[in-house]
């Protein structure tokens, strides 16, 4: 008779647990104000009397395509939040803890959004959700949930979602200004777009075709799948076609496959690449000459060795790393979540609907000078509030990160008179 | 008609490193009736090795010695993981090799890094006139390296006493043992021989364009070649790999201009088209033995 009973208790308490009627505390609910949000200090705070804010940072930490750089941009973005907290942190009562929840997406949207699930009751926001396919896969949840991030990639998608909080020009708009930077230097009669699938590759493709129309250019899209030794094709493409410009948006080996095959094979034509076509290891590959001699970087931000107040409290805050221009991307992305979470304290409304309106609020940003300040406008529509400005880098061997400045922050005249009514991608 | 020979040349040359992967998957399979999928990390492992001792030893010397690495790992690999497993169903052996893929290759992650790492080959991307060909010089040495290795594969085989135990151990193994074979011998050697053509093979695909931790996928290009050859061929391995390399650089450079319709990158999957036709064609491969079973 009594084991009946214990069977019984026992399984009672099993369902009301299963059900989350009784449940210990964990380690995040700990005097938990909101979710992500706590009243105990962070796990390694400068300072005990104050609370804690918790946001997760989503990245490619391991064997994905964008590791070289998303690493780093996790080192900075830590770096980041550890110089606001030691400044007093955010409003004077909190401070930021980026550290506990950080995982490793695999650059796989499955994963990504496993791990996202993992995390989301726990953290306020994230620091950071890497990759456009893979940011695309928990979209929904963001968005129904009210859960502001920091995205890692700049497609043009994101000027449409209120909870992506997005710094630097899309790659949309990069190419547009490419285009126009090449139609003043190069003055080229005809454009392809060498692209990666998805909506980091045709974003920036479907900017080139933008701006290859709007200066009469004839144009090409070539889609090329990722991997060194698959590039066979694009490189035919390239050297039977013979463009003047190719717009290159792959990975950095990649794209050294592309330019330096494609000068090997007698193309003379000029290769302008996005941002994440560059790693400064390819200056010890056998494609450096041609990188130096035919290739140019397009950028949403400045360098690593840039002379502003936020480089520089970037490079002190991470002494003795390798530069590399991941580190000055997370840097810069983690302002305007920094920005929101001080005007969310300030509000009173300490939650993810007043993190999300404090974002709403936001019409500049201070970057300390990294990038205008009105690359921080969240308050207007998508189409005024799109920031526009990018710059050129060009292959220079005598700087750390391997590029420096050729052209700085400008608009070409196709950026500036589009008319941003959706993601460029879903146009090319 | 030139742009068709080169893309002909590109394919042989690429085909050579397929060609060279496949030869280990035939070898270990034709010694112990195993697929081991450890080949992917054997290559990966190989192209790291030419990339560290290269900068100690100079190119040549550094393709050699990590050949003779990467043959020992393959050694050390058969007799801890899989000789324990003689026996055991070629199934469960071939699970085996696959947790032994990823274990081989999560350590050599570590010493790629996050970067793209050089093997510091003397080709990169120069090219050499052939009359009016313009070819690159490492498809060349591809071809080149892949023709010697396999003549002198193939004259081990018939002509040295190790060589014809390993035929006789393929042929039957209980037959080969009550002769005096040792077994055992046979399955290290192929291993070793596998460890061996999979780090040249990663050395070449790491020629020019370097290698990175997601370069192991191009050994799985070898699996088209083995089925298209016959799995227990060498000969099969050598013209299975071949074909692939050219088939794939043909529609690379012509299936955009006569087969648009098939899309933009068809090219990737065209090993595996193969493989499926050949499949329904003859499914033993075109040099494969066809198994009878009575029922």
């Amino acid at each position: 008779m009594k084991s009946r009973y214990v069977v019984i208790t026992a399984a009672v308490v099993t369902l009301l647990s299963a059900c989350g009627v009784i449940r210990g505390d964990d380690e995040g609910s700990k005097g938990a104000q909101t979710t992500g949000v706590t009243s105990e200090p962070c796990p390694s705070a400068v300072d005990s009397k104050k609370g804690c804010i918790y946001l997760g940072s989503i990245s490619d930490l391991t064997a994905g395509p964008f590791a070289a750089l998303a690493v780093p941009i996790t080192e900075a973005q830590k770096a980041f939040w550890a110089r606001v907290n030691k400044a007093g942190g955010i409003g004077g009562k909190y401070e930021v803890d980026v550290t506990k929840f950080v995982r490793d997406n695999k650059y796989n949207p499955e994963v990504h959004r496993q791990v996202y699930n993992e995390m989301k009751d726990q953290v306020l926001g994230l620091a950071q959700t890497l990759g456009s396919p893979t940011t695309a896969a928990i979209i929904g949840d963001l968005k129904a949930n009210s859960v502001v991030s920091a995205p890692a990639s700049w497609t043009s998608a994101w000027e449409f979602e209120d909870v992506i909080i997005e710094t630097g020009a899309n790659y949309c708009v990069e190419a547009m200004n490419s285009v126009d930077y090449a139609m003043e230097t190069y003055k080229p009669k005809s454009v392809m777009a060498v692209h990666l699938a998805g909506d980091y590759g045709a974003d920036a493709a479907a900017g080139a075709k933008i701006a290859a129309e709007k200066n009469g250019l004839d144009f090409t899209a070539v889609e090329t799948p990722s991997g060194a030794t698959e590039q066979g094709r694009a490189i035919t493409e390239i050297t039977k076609n013979k463009p003047d410009l190719v717009i290159l948006t792959t990975g950095p080996a990649d794209a050294a496959t592309i330019v330096g095959q494609a000068a090997a094979a007698g193309y003379k034509g000029r290769f302008i690449g996005t941002g994440p076509t560059w790693n400064p290891a390819l200056l010890k590959s056998p494609a450096a000459p041609a990188l130096k001699a035919l290739y140019e970087q397009s950028a949403p931000g400045k360098s690593w060795a840039a002379d502003t107040p936020g480089h520089q409290a970037m490079r002190d805050s991470l002494p003795g790393v390798t530069p590399n221009d991941g580190y000055t991307s997370g840097w810069a992305w983690a302002y305007p979540l920094k920005a929101a979470l001080d005007a969310m304290v300030a509000s009173g409304d300490v939650s993810r609907k007043g993190l999300l309106a404090a974002v709403k609020s936001l019409k500049t940003v201070d970057y300390e000078g990294m990038l205008p300040p009105e690359a921080g406008n969240f308050a207007d529509d998508p189409n005024t509030a799109t920031f526009r400005q990018t710059l050129i880098n060009k292959v220079d061997d005598q700087v750390p990160t391997g590029v420096s400045m050729a052209k700085d922050f400008f608009v070409g005249p196709t950026a500036k008179d589009y008319t941003f009514d959706g993601p460029c991608f879903a146009k090319l | 008609m030139t742009g068709l020979l080169e893309s002909l040349i590109r394919g042989l040359g690429n085909g050579s490193v397929y060609a060279l992967l496949a030869l280990g998957f035939v070898i270990i399979y034709k010694a112990t009736r195993v697929i081991s999928f450890a080949q992917p990390a054997l290559m990966l492992a190989g192209a790291v090795a030419v990339s560290y001792l290269a900068e100690v030893t100079g190119f040549y010397a550094a393709v050699l010695l990590a050949a003779l690495l990467i043959a020992g790992v393959a050694l050390a690999i058969e007799r801890i993981a899989i000789r324990p497993m003689v026996g055991r169903p070629v199934f469960v052996v071939s699970i085996i090799t696959l947790g032994i893929d990823v274990v081989v290759r999560v350590v050599v992650n570590g010493f790629i890094g996050r970067d793209v790492r050089q093997v510091g080959d003397p080709w990169g991307f120069a090219q050499v006139s052939l009359g009016p060909l313009v070819v690159q010089q490492r498809w060349l040495a591809m071809l080149l390296v892949t023709a010697v290795l396999v003549t002198l594969l193939f004259a081990f085989f018939r002509y040295t006493r190790y060589g014809l135990a390993m035929r006789a151990a393929a042929f039957d193994q209980e037959t080969a043992l009550a002769q005096g074979v040792s077994v055992g011998m046979v399955f290290a050697l192929s291993w070793g021989l596998a460890g061996f053509l999979a780090a040249i093979a990663g050395m070449f695909v790491g020629t020019g364009q370097g290698i990175e931790q997601l370069t192991w996928v191009i050994a799985l290009k070898a699996l088209p070649a083995i089925i298209v050859g016959g799995l227990d061929s060498l000969g099969g391995a050598v013209v299975g790999g071949l074909a692939i390399g050219v088939v794939e650089s043909l529609f690379q450079s012509y299936q955009g201009e006569f087969a648009p319709w098939l899309g933009q990158n068809f090219a990737v999957v065209t090993p595996y088209v193969v493989m499926l036709v050949v499949l329904l064609v003859r499914p033993y491969g075109l040099f494969g033995t066809r198994e009878v079973e009575r029922v």
